[in-house]
């Protein structure tokens, strides 16, 4: 039987629904972040609400990063549905906190795909997250700079305004 | 035109003349391209038919499938859902783009 499926598609379909799931995922990440920026603005974190339309801007290009990926090998990226996210943050501890968590988080996702990948010997995905991977190590040590920075900077006194101008040294 | 899975209802085939594949969905045959097969299995994985149980989720135990931008519709029993997912997974199998072996909700 002539493969007109495979040659009209370079990945697993099981592959394609995790990736569609990581897009979910990715827009989750820019939507959070550009909560994170308006709590930022409304509090008086100027320089961290920068950082955080940065980051969600970041995490766009993450998520069509996976759609074109989608597209070229000829699967179906599906534009995410967002609900749930969260405006509420008791600082600006609270707000790098649970950065931390969501990019672990996401970590977590991309590691499981490039396993799932691996069994199903779906090479082309798996090397297609190497860049991923990376990306994720990068961005993981960015938060945890940031946060020792707070750690060091300590929240008292004129320490809340010190860690928000020190977050521009994060903003290439 | 080869078939590639028959379940109880429908039958998958492919046209390597025509490179592309066909639904035969008993009253009639659809006509689809790869990409319109991949958006009939995240449609028909995406129903849930554990609401087809409970009456409140899906009062009359239907569902209501559009195809390929809209040209077809089909209305479709609870068994009738349960062998077209059926088709779908194995169906993409047999095609070798799946591992799976059993019916996945997406
Ligand atoms: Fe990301
Ligand atoms: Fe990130």
């Amino acid at each position: 039987m002539k493969d007109i499926a495979r040659q009209s598609m370079s990945i697993k379909v099981e592959s394609m629904d995790l990736l569609n799931g990581q897009i979910k995922m990715e827009a989750h990440a820019s939507a959070t972040y550009l909560a994170m920026a308006s709590w930022c603005e409304q509090n008086g974190f100027f320089t961290s609400a920068k950082f955080f339309y940065k980051q969600s801007e970041e995490e766009r290009g993450h998520m069509m990063k996976i759609f074109e990926f989608l597209i070229d090998t000829g699967g179906n990226p599906l534009s995410p549905e967002i609900t749930g996210i969260n405006h509420d943050y008791s600082s600006i501890v609270d707000v790098f906190e649970s950065t931390l968590e969501h990019e672990v988080a996401v970590t977590k996702s991309i590691h499981n795909i490039v396993r799932k990948a691996r069994e199903l010997g779906d090479i082309a995905t798996e090397r297609f997250l190497d860049w991923f991977v990376l990306e994720q190590v990068e961005e993981e040590n960015t938060i945890r700079d940031i946060l020792d920075m707070i750690e060091v900077t300590g929240t008292e006194g004129v320490g809340l305004q010190m860690i928000d101008n020190q977050v521009g040294n994060w903003i290439e | 035109m080869n078939v590639v899975h028959q379940s109880t209802y429908y039958t998958l085939y492919q046209s390597v003349k025509e490179r592309c594949f066909y639904v035969d969905f008993g009253q009639k045959l659809v006509r689809m391209s790869l990409c319109q097969l991949l958006s009939l299995r995240h449609k028909v994985l995406s129903i849930s038919i554990e609401d087809h149980f409970d009456g409140d989720l899906n009062k009359h135990g239907f569902e209501v499938l559009m195809l390929c931008n809209k040209e077809h519709l089909f209305v479709l029993n609870t068994l009738e859902v349960l062998d077209l997912k059926h088709l779908v997974a194995q169906g993409f199998v047999a095609m070798g783009l799946s591992e799976e072996r059993e019916a996945i909700t997406v």
